[in-house]
């Protein structure tokens, strides 16, 4: 019996002893170098604005020097300021594309052909820049300045169209299952958060506003000023921070996206 | 001496593996061969009970956070918006992420037994009758249909493995089937119900096997989800390594396959109505008899007899029972385990029953005309008159519940009802019944002292169960604040929405037996109420496609009949006028509600993330209602306070939620699997 315990605990000591004092250690070298980027507005150089999540901006790098399987997509998210940086990229050539509130840059049509590829093949070594230059569907700006009254924040936004319909159609249109209405505006928020990186993946539902608008029914509100209050009533001395979104009828990769301005911060007064 | 022994082995050695005859090229006797098991219907009840055993049953072992065949904490109806419980409430944006994984990395499992059988069964077919072997070719094709039926209703298009993957026989390449398109997937569920509808007997052979009906029944179901994706669905796509349209239909061909599909949904509920084999199960009914009515419905899920019932998930104890009385008993019936209320019903779903006090707007009427609560003498007059249906489904404040009175009650008013009574969720004088009033009653002016009863609680509410705040009435009786069976301030153990489930519930079930896994009561996988709910959906859907007759049906009148019986059987309001889509919609909302189906429906019509809930839709995060009966000492009666529910369930969903992630895992280890497009 004793000589069974001994074996047993000898051969678990052999297990332990292999296991822990392999030969050799994971010497591959981790991922060091960086990629990092902006993706702008080709027509004024501006950033396009956007949610920190899966519903802003996607940056999908794939590998080009794996060649042994299809690559993997590796798809990470943009700073809500249309920036974007991955500091832990392994050293080599790869595709990258984003798809946000914007005309895709990859289009294909119904029978899978490409039509358009304006992603970027490039090598990734040290600190790669990239920029990506797109047409987004939307502009939304601050007219003036948001008012405080009881708890309530009222702003005036105004939303301009930043790709003309005959461009959208244009493109939009070679890929299939096309109509007009894709490009209407079908709601506009006013998003509340405590924290400055407010949107769609993070708002108090409590504060924040939705209009909706039925058919081409925001048409002649494009670039007129629209007031917009938040709901309920934000307690005293409370800092919030706001962000108005506008989205069309028409989605990317699966998902209809917002179009933001930038946000700013609102102090409550106290009583 | 050692170099005899030497020798010897040597020559025995040689002996024994350079013989001419295979003495030892024998298959081992431990294990089971096709030989045996194929060898008469002892062995095939014995493969079919394996493959039974890995049915994708949505039963009383199911639900979307633990997935398939784990018994823990079963609330069917807390993701469809039927019910919120303690520990389910939510929109079902992906399956077994508690426990158990996804769906997809056990289907192939019975696929391939599914398979197997078809394969090999051939060989050895004259060990049977006639009968016997058609009918084991038609139960493969089922657990078949079954399958692809499950993948696709989760994933779109799936690979089609229709033959044996013979494994290490095959080289790597033929191994990998890659995702058909949905189109073809659904393509295949039809052809594989319809190959066992050919061959099955009209009649189980044995308790439990499926048979004819059940088959067309599950094809009915099937098609209608195939024909609702090609009509509502916005989101397809083309897969990444095969350029596959593995989700959606092409929009060229969507309306077409969507007509097809409703087509065959609408043939094969007629055929079981049309064979007369199934009723409703009317045993107890009787005309303008509430009472009657109401215990006829609750008596049905518990009579194994009943003609409604066309496939029953049977459980024995102890080997298979499970825990649906433990989970989901009020409150204060609760049994050993410490579970209770897991299936609260909301206000939204007791809103669509007829027989309620309703305001023009459908919700429920609380508020007199100055917007002062109604008062009522009993805490169960404002259910008086409710819909037979509702009450066998639904316990209500004050219902009686195995001999016991269930007592619901979320506290005690204790001021003046000189004037009235204002609307409880105000804070600091401003009335907020949206989502950014008060979330609990520990927060109201009546309860803080605050606003019009400064300095001054008239609220009186229970932390707990065990935790309560009392008062003492008039004739020196000491009241609790909150009901034996809640709602409580923070222990969710209560009726968190002011109802608690009835359906399923065993009324005779002692309480020593209330526990997990001793509860037998069978589940409804299939049942005449929703073939009938099936035509009628398929035939008002072919006449919006443009078609008034089919087969020589009056489409409109095979509708109107569906919800006729089954309002008249639930004793609701009889059908007015002619029964739309909405209409039958909203009826199989109420018929099938907690029966894992509803799941599936508002999947099916594209309608979860649209459809406008209390304000919201749930693509921007939506919440149900509770109703929440409070007692005013001064009136000496109930009053009712309507609004979101306390705990807040928020119900999330965006469109992409309708197809499920494809494991990650899967996608990165095989060259020819496809993620969902745009993930």
């Amino acid at each position: 019996m004793k000589c069974a315990i001994y074996c047993i605990n000898a051969v678990l000591l052999l297990l332990f002893l292999s296991t822990t004092f392999s030969c050799r250690i994971d010497n591959y070298a981790p991922p060091k170098e960086t990629l990092r980027g902006r993706v702008v507005n080709a027509a004024t150089g501006e950033p396009i604005l956007t949610d920190q999540g899966a519903e802003g901006i996607r940056v999908r790098m794939r590998e080009l020097t794996w060649t042994a399987t299809t690559p993997e997509n590796l798809d990470f998210y943009c700073m809500k300021d249309g920036a974007f940086q991955n500091t832990k990229v392994f050293k080599g050539f790869y595709n990258v594309r984003v798809d946000g509130p914007f005309i895709p840059i990859v289009r294909v049509d119904m029978n899978g052909d490409t039509l358009a590829d304006e992603s970027k093949n490039i090598e990734i070594k040290g600190v790669t820049e990239i920029e990506f230059r797109v047409q987004p569907f939307l502009k939304v700006e601050w007219v003036g300045k948001p008012i405080v009254n009881d708890g309530k924040i009222t702003a005036t936004i105004k939303v301009t169209r930043a790709v003309s319909p005959e461009e959208f159609q244009a493109k939009i249109k070679p890929m299939g299952n096309y109509n007009d209405n894709m490009l209407n505006v079908t709601d506009v928020r006013l998003f509340v958060s405590q924290v400055p990186y407010v949107g769609y993946r993070e708002f108090d539902n409590r504060y924040s506003t939705i209009i909706n608008y039925i058919g081409n029914s925001f048409e002649p509100l494009l670039g007129q000023p629209i007031t917009i209050t938040t709901q309920g009533i934000i307690p005293p001395g409370r800092t919030v921070f706001i962000r108005a979104a506008a989205r069309i009828n028409y989605a990317t990769e699966g998902i209809k996206r917002y179009n933001y301005n930038e946000a700013i911060r609102v102090d409550i007064p106290r009583k | 001496m050692k170099l005899r022994y030497l020798v010897l082995l040597l020559g025995l050695t040689i002996g024994t593996f350079t013989s001419c005859r295979k003495y030892l090229d024998i298959p081992p006797k431990n294990i089971i061969q096709d030989k045996d098991i194929f060898s008469g219907e002892k062995g095939m009840q014995l493969y079919l009970s394996l493959m039974y055993s890995k049915m994708p049953f949505e039963d009383f072992k199911y639900s979307p956070a633990r997935g398939f065949f784990d018994d823990w904490l079963v609330t069917p109806g807390t993701n469809e918006g039927s019910s919120i419980g303690r520990d389910a409430g939510g929109a079902m944006t992906s399956e077994g992420w508690a426990r158990n994984g996804p769906y997809w990395t056990m289907a192939f499992s019975l696929l391939r037994d599914a398979n197997y059988l078809l394969k090999n069964l051939p060989k050895y077919k004259s060990n049977f009758t006639d009968a016997e072997f058609r009918d084991y070719i038609g139960e493969a094709y089922f657990a078949r249909a079954m399958v692809f039926y499950a993948l696709a209703k989760r994933y779109g298009g799936v690979p089609l493995v229709t033959n044996v993957l013979e494994y290490p026989k095959y080289p790597a390449a033929k191994l990998e089937v890659p995702r058909s398109s949905e189109e073809e997937t659904w393509n295949q569920v039809l052809a594989d119900f319809d190959s066992a509808i050919a061959y099955l007997p009209e009649v189980s052979p044995v308790r439990g096997y499926s048979n004819k009906y059940v088959a067309l029944s599950f094809k009915s179901e099937a098609m209608l989800f195939a024909a609702c994706v090609a009509k509502y669905n916005k989101i397809t796509g083309l897969g990444q390594k095969t350029k596959v349209r593995v989700i959606g239909f092409n929009p060229n061909t969507a309306m077409a396959a969507s007509k097809k599909y409703f087509e065959e949904a609408y043939k094969a509920a007629r055929s079981v109505i049309k064979s007369g084999r199934y009723a409703l199960y009317m045993k107890e009914w009787a005309p303008n008899d509430k009472e009657a009515q109401y215990k006829n419905m609750v008596d049905m899920f518990f009579d194994i007899s009943s003609p409604e019932n066309i496939y029953l998930k049977e459980y024995q104890y102890p080997y298979t029972a499970h825990g649906y009385d433990a989970y989901n008993i009020p409150r204060q019936l609760m049994g050993g385990n410490g579970y209770s209320a897991g299936n609260c019903p909301t206000l939204d779903f007791v809103e669509l029953f007829d027989g309620i006090p309703k305001n023009p707007d459908g919700t429920i009427k609380v508020f007199d005309d100055r917007g002062k609560y109604l008062l009522f003498d009993h805490v169960t007059d404002i259910f008086a008159n409710a819909e037979p249906r509702l009450r066998a489904y639904v316990i209500f404040p004050g219902d009686n519940f195995k001999g016991q009175v269930i007592e619901i009650r979320r506290g005690i008013y204790t001021g003046s009802v000189v004037n009235g009574i204002d609307p409880l969720r105000t804070v600091n004088g401003v009335t907020d019944y949206s989502i950014s009033g008060p979330a609990n009653y520990n927060q109201v002016d009546a309860y803080t002292g605050n606003g019009a009863f400064m300095g001054k609680k008239v609220l009186f509410l229970s932390q707990s169960g065990t935790q309560h705040e009392t008062v003492t009435l008039a004739d020196g009786t000491v009241m609790n604040a909150g009901g034996k069976s809640g709602p409580f301030t923070s222990d969710r153990t209560g009726a968190i929405t002011g109802f608690t489930v009835r359906k399923f519930l065993d009324p005779n079930l002692p309480q020593s037996l209330v526990l997990e896994g001793h509860s037998t009561q069978p589940f409804p996988l299939m049942r005449y109420a929703e073939v009938l709910l099936n035509a009628a959906e398929a035939a008002a859907e072919l006449i919006l496609a443009g078609e008034s007759t089919f087969e020589g049906d009056d489409l409109q009148a095979v509708a109107n009949q569906a919800i006729t019986d089954i309002r008249r059987r639930a004793g609701a309001d009889p059908l007015t006028g002619l029964a739309t889509l909405d209409t039958i919609r909203k009826e199989r909302k109420k018929e099938l509600a907690f029966e894992n189906k509803i799941l599936w429906d508002i999947r099916r019509w594209r309608t979860q993330h649209s459809d406008k809930l209390n304000g919201s839709t749930q693509q921007d995060g939506a919440y149900y209602r509770g109703l929440y009966p409070f007692y005013s000492t001064k009136a000496n009666k109930y009053f009712f306070d309507a609004g979101i529910e306390e705990s807040r369930k928020l119900f999330r969903f965006t469109e992409q939620d309708y197809y499920f992630l494809i494991p990650p895992g899967e996608v990165a280890k095989s060259p020819v699997i496809d993620q969902q497009p745009g993930r």
